[in-house]
């Protein structure tokens, strides 16, 4: 077996040389899933871990991992290698083609500090040699120290996690996939007045084996799908694209389903041609109804992201930024109106954000964030929770990839409904004297501490003397964040609820996606200013 | 992990053999990234990456299909060559299927490998961060920096026979100090140096601890249109937003800024912005040293983007110059991209300014409406007002609105051109000779107490 990187090359490079990385397992692992606790990962990582503490760690872990993407791109008809309207698409290449990458990355704590290093060669020689990396990164960076690593304690688990779900996507034939994406540009483009329609979908598999020294042994396979349609209409010099997506959701093959995407084209081609036509929205102070659809970038960017406790402690500084929240604020900030009820929950049933660990090995929880419009809670790990007098983290650990180091990363961040009997969309649209109804995601940007938000959408739809008008268009808002939340008037009933998954979400340094959900109900927020952007 | 011009074509050689279609791609890219993150006076992260992978792509005539794998051994590549052949010969025609580049492509020459910047590793890194933080303290700042290298190799190979291959190594140093009582921020930065020698922490956090310091206590001022300067960092981001509309399909096809009045129409040979606009791709330019490699193997060439003003050049994708009866361009927007700058310092342009802001930072720019390139974002870490040629008062950060096409017209004093990154993150190759530039009428429509 080769012993080092260069001497694989060189084998591998002869050609027709039979060489196999393997222990009779690599090519196995290369063409079809890992499930189940077989495998050398055990053993391997057990040794792993006893190398790191020979060593002179005082933590360490190793997390196998195997990524498969896939993502499919539509254009009026035709497969293209072009990507979609989506954040990301789990990083899937587009064009249909599969990616699958597998590695294994090495975290420790030597002289109390971080050190990580990652390989895509799999092999024990290898790990031994990333195991050696990682600990003398560490040693290497004690000089900087200012004070130790502290990490909250947690139990050992022996345990395995899938997603729910009902038809694995990598076994579905291509031609059924490309079908329903095909179906759905033919359906909007019966409306003779578009110029593009785009259907797009991206599936992924995350496999995940983590060995820590605390004890664990945990696999997860998780399944990730996003979807969507654009049509694009252009009338009198105005080009605008009406987008229709879901979102994303961890899931199966069965999110493309139901998703039914040929069943909105009609309407999503009508609404992009009256867009196209729409007149600018009024400047001015306005009522705002919200979708939920909509809602979910307006509470990613000015709930979950400052209550991050990473953000609130300097972490970020250099990057994403730092909070308006104060640790000093639990218990005390009054967030937004009493009807403001926010909870972070990493055990939703198709959240993207819903998984069975975290990359720490913390156990999938629940737990409130805003409660009645007052912050009584934050987004914790086992690194940050002590900064917060917590003794237990909350399990928000998570790596986008084997070879990325894992940090603080929000779970599904969601509003809970109103009450049964609350007021539906209709009867808040009623109660509007002038509004706006606002639905989708379209522009969006936020301050470095998150105070101050401007956001767009994808549909607006005037609204006078409680009736839905016209759509108009070239609208934002502005937001500052708690004046925008003490104006929330009315939040839907539960049979309203919706959540809405996010296939991207940029941190850290080096840059890494997440993928959390927000779900609401439809809310009512009063006296917004609408439209700035344009005035 | 480094890999030789000979370790590559061995790899692509051994895939071009294993793979049976009417045409077969390979693209590889491999190497090191590693980083050194510290936030609150102490490393946060403190990592290597190592990774490796191809792109396999197949053509049975106008059918084709990509997989990617990580993994070169004999199980593995046949697993990602018989996938690609599967998925490809059950796909539709793609009548955008273009015919493989053939060689001989004649690449520029690059060297843009420098030992001392392969060999950057995480006890030189410490010590930067020691530095850096010993004078965070005695000035009594919170520094929070970041600290990335990236030695890669990018290679393209395909079965009419080209091989392209290109190995860089750079690193950044980039600051953000805070004041401890949240009220002052300041950035500093050096961005995609091929000479780590280059990099100066002292200097760098100089410059982000007295920002913080002067920027403390902001007051608030009223929204409204602005004189600015832009130090580089934000005008390499600023200028950014304009590369997005130069792609010639999107304008051709009626959807973008540079579309003409009819479908088919582009407005290259107009004079949209001012005199002092010169924008183009340099190749093995001597300080940004980027890849002579375009779309799909050929050979990147010099470009003029604008020149004084006038659009010169679009940049038309194989498939597209092919329906337009015109010449690919080979290199896109953003490849070693010069700004023509001037003569007048950062200094002088604030002696010449009678109210005015200093910028040292644009953060969260995101499209509003394309047509028009209408962008928001905000500034950040360092705001000041200027009156009668005098810094007088840090200022509250703003929101803006504003458009690239306006703020070309307005441009009233330019520096001296300086490599900054243009992307929002550091992680990927980007970086631009990009000046200062004073703007006159810049937009800003409301206040954030953020810091």
């Amino acid at each position: 077996m080769a012993q080092n990187r260069r001497e694989f090359l060189k084998v591998a490079g002869a050609a027709g040389a039979a060489w196999s990385l393997s222990d009779a397992w690599l090519a196995p692992v290369s063409a079809q899933s890992p499930k189940g606790r077989t495998g050398p990962w055990r053993t391997w990582g057990t040794d792993a871990l006893k190398q790191a503490r020979g060593l002179g760690c005082t933590y360490a872990d190793i997390r196998f991992g195997r990524k498969r993407s896939q993502a499919l791109n539509v254009r009026n008809g035709q497969l293209t290698s072009a990507g979609g309207f989506s954040f990301g698409g789990f990083g899937a290449v587009p064009g249909g083609g599969i990616s699958d990458t597998f590695g294994f990355g090495v975290r420790v704590v030597h002289s109390g500090v971080w050190g990580f290093a990652s390989s895509p060669i799999v092999s024990a020689d290898e790990i031994g040699r990333i195991v050696q990396e990682a600990t003398a990164i560490a040693k290497a960076s004690a000089m900087a120290k200012r004070f130790d690593v502290k990490l909250a304690p947690v139990p050992a688990y022996d345990e395995f996690y899938e997603t729910p779900h009902e038809r694995d996507p990598f076994e579905v034939p291509l031609e059924e996939k490309l079908a329903v994406l095909t179906d759905a540009t033919d359906a909007i483009q019966k409306n003779k007045q578009i110029l593009f329609a785009t259907a797009q979908v991206s599936f992924s598999q995350d496999w995940k084996f983590l060995v820590t020294s605390e004890g664990s042994f945990i696999e997860q396979s998780l399944y990730y799908c996003s979807c969507g349609t654009s049509a694009t209409a252009r009338s009198k010099g105005q080009v605008k694209t009406r987008i229709y997506t879901p979102g994303a959701s961890t899931a199966g093959y069965e999110f493309l389903v139901k998703a039914d995407l040929k069943g909105n084209a009609e309407r999503v081609a009508a609404e992009a041609v009256e867009h196209s036509l729409a007149a600018p929205v009024q400047t001015g102070l306005k009522d705002l109804v919200l979708k939920p659809s909509h809602i979910a970038l307006t509470m990613h960017e000015i709930i979950a992201h400052p209550t991050e406790l990473d953000r609130i402690v300097g972490y970020e500084a250099n990057y994403a930024g730092t909070s308006f929240v104060k640790l000093s604020d639990l218990g005390k900030l009054k967030y937004g109106s009493p009807l403001l009820n926010i909870y972070a929950d990493r055990t939703h049933v198709g959240g993207c954000g819903t998984v069975g660990f975290d990359d720490d090995g913390v156990k999938s929880q629940r737990w409130p964030i805003i409660q009645e419009g007052r912050l009584v809670g934050l987004q914790t790990n086992r690194e940050t929770a002590h900064y917060m007098g917590e003794t237990e983290s909350r399990g928000c650990t998570f790596a986008n990839h084997w070879r990325n180091y894992p940090f603080l990363r929000m779970p599904n961040i969601q509003m809970e409904p109103g009450k049964p009997g609350s007021p539906s969309i209709e009867q808040m649209i009623g109660d509007v004297k002038d509004g706006v109804l606002v639905e989708g995601s379209g522009s969006f940007s936020i301050d470095q501490q998150r105070y101050n938000g401007q956001f767009g959408g994808n549909a607006f739809w005037e609204i006078k003397n409680g009736k839905v008008t016209r759509m108009v268009t070239d609208f934002t808002y502005n937001a500052i964040t708690t004046d925008f939340w003490a104006n929330l008037d009315a939040v839907g009933p539960p049979e309203s609820w919706e959540h809405h998954g996010m296939d991207g979400d940029a941190k850290g340094q080096p840059v890494q996606s997440n993928y959390p959900s927000h779900g609401s109900s439809p809310c009512l927020i009063r006296k917004v200013m609408v439209g700035a952007a344009f005035s | 992990m480094s890999y030789s011009r000979e370790e590559v074509k061995a790899i692509t050689d051994k895939i071009l053999n294993m793979a049976k279609a009417d045409a077969v791609e390979v693209d590889f890219q491999g190497g090191e990234r590693s980083a050194t993150r510290y936030a609150n006076s102490s490393i946060t992260a403190n990592l290597i990456e190592h990774d490796q992978q191809v792109s396999i792509t197949v053509y049975y005539g106008q059918k084709s299909a990509s997989t990617v794998t990580h993994q070169f051994d004999d199980a593995s590549l046949k697993t990602a060559i018989e996938e690609a052949q599967i998925l490809a010969k059950r796909k539709p025609d793609n009548p955008e299927t273009m015919p493989l580049v053939k060689p001989p492509q004649n690449y520029v020459p690059v060297d843009a490998v420098i030992d001392r910047t392969v060999n950057f590793g995480p006890a030189e890194r410490a010590a930067m961060v020691k530095k850096s933080l010993d004078i965070c303290e005695k000035k009594g700042v919170v520094g929070a920096g970041y600290i990335p290298k990236l030695h890669w190799t990018t290679a393209r190979a395909n079965s009419e026979g080209l091989f392209s291959y290109f190995r860089y190594a750079e690193a950044s140093f980039i600051l953000t100090c805070r004041t401890p009582d949240g009220t002052g921020s300041g950035w500093a930065g050096q961005t995609g140096l091929k000479d780590v020698n280059l990099i100066d922490p002292v200097s760098i956090t100089e410059t982000a601890a007295n920002k913080a310091l002067k920027s403390q206590k902001p007051r608030a001022i009223e929204p409204g249109d602005y004189t600015v300067i832009l130090e580089p960092r934000p005008a390499a981001r600023f200028l950014s937003l304009l590369m997005t509309a130069m792609d010639a399909r999107s304008a051709e096809e009626g959807r973008s800024f540079m579309s003409g009045a009819e479908r088919g129409q582009t407005k290259v040979g107009q004079k949209l912005f001012g005199d002092n606009v010169t924008i183009k791709s340099v190749i093995n330019h001597p300080v940004l040293r980027q890849s002579p490699i375009g779309e799909d193997g050929l050979a990147a060439q010099d470009v003029t983007w604008i020149e004084k003003g006038v659009v010169k050049n679009l940049y038309y994708s194989r498939y597209w110059a092919q329906k337009a009866g015109k010449a690919p361009t080979g290199t896109p927007p953003g490849l070693s991209m010069v700004m023509d700058g001037g003569t007048t310092s950062v200094e002088d342009m604030i002696k010449t300014t009678k109210r005015g802001l200093l910028v040292s930072f644009f953060w969260y720019m995101r499209p509003v409406e394309a047509m028009s390139i209408l962008y928001t974002g905000m500034t950040r870490d360092g705001l000041f007002l200027i009156e009668n040629g005098e810094i007088t008062a840090p200022v509250q950060n703003f929101r803006w609105n504003e458009t690239p096409v306006v703020g070309l017209n307005n441009i009233s004093a330019l520096g001296p051109p300086q490599p900054m990154h243009t992307g929002e993150a550091y992680d990927q190759p980007g970086t631009a000779m990009i000046p200062a530039m004073r703007i006159e009428d810049f937009t800003m429509t409301s206040v954030s107490p953020a810091v």
